[in-house]
């Protein structure tokens, strides 16, 4: 999978692109977990470009919760496709992570970081 | 009539599935977020038999049918693997799972949160998976 990044000031942005399955969302979880073991514990996940997800998908972002909790650090997810969007709502996951409105600032945030 | 798929159990497969999933939804004329639902609970089905039954034996298969009998749509999974009970599955507690920092045990919950019946029958030698959600009894074919 194609994982574009940005190096904010505060945080780093993730521009995965595909479909995160069983199959394809080993290289996120691997990539994120680069991150925080690197101590990078604020981080954006935009994802704009990602058709599809499965349970494997959102494991990969709930897997990281705890340890960025731990850390003080934060995960915000943004641009999330109706599709994308749905398997988080349907297990309530939205409740738990923080999801970005359309059209908001990434930078606010991640500003007291 | 009875549409089917027959893989192997290799991950790589899934994306097959789900296209064949969504192409036969289609003549069924199933499309949008129902097609997208029903697709999202088959794989989980699916990547269920290939991870933990066939430990993505390369050389295993499983099989995949869809129809239809009057308001429900039926796929079925067809898999000689050891029987997984996804019908007497109690959903994981979503809290326990973040807390364990685990990333399985999501996939159980999607699937009984979107089909309607869920049933495991034991033939002779395999399994088969039976997964079926209600639509407009009024959808022409």
């Amino acid at each position: 999978m194609e994982i574009k990044e940005e190096i904010k000031q505060a945080y780093i942005s993730l521009f995965p692109c595909g479909e995160l399955d069983a199959n394809s969302s080993i290289d996120l979880d691997e990539r994120i977990a680069e991150l925080i073991e690197k101590g990078q514990y604020n981080i954006h996940v935009n994802l704009e470009d990602v058709t599809y997800i499965s349970s494997a998908g959102l494991g990969v972002f709930i897997s990281h919760l705890d340890i960025l909790n731990t850390h003080n650090g934060k995960m915000v997810l943004s641009n999330l496709t109706e599709s994308v969007e749905y398997a988080f709502n349907l297990l309530g996951l939205n409740q738990l992570i923080t999801i970005a409105k359309e059209g908001e600032e990434i930078d606010l945030y991640f500003e007291n970081e | 009539m009875k549409a089917y798929l027959k893989v192997r159990c290799n991950k790589e497969f899934l994306a097959t599935i789900r296209e064949f999933m969504k192409d036969r939804l289609k003549d069924l004329q199933v499309s949008g977020q129902l097609s997208n639902q029903i697709v999202l609970a088959v794989d989980e089905a699916c990547a269920n038999c290939m991870i933990h039954q066939h430990q993505c034996d390369n050389y295993s298969t499983i099989e995949v049918s869809i129809y239809r009998e009057e308001g429900t749509l039926y796929t079925e999974i067809k898999d000689t693997g050891k029987a997984f009970p996804i019908d007497e599955y109690e959903p994981n507690q979503i809290e326990e799972i973040v807390k364990a920092r685990r990333k399985g045990g999501l996939g159980i919950n999607l699937i009984h949160h979107i089909m309607d019946e869920i049933q495991v029958e034991e033939k002779r030698d395999y399994y088969v998976y039976r997964l079926g959600k209600r639509i407009d009894p009024n959808l022409r074919l």
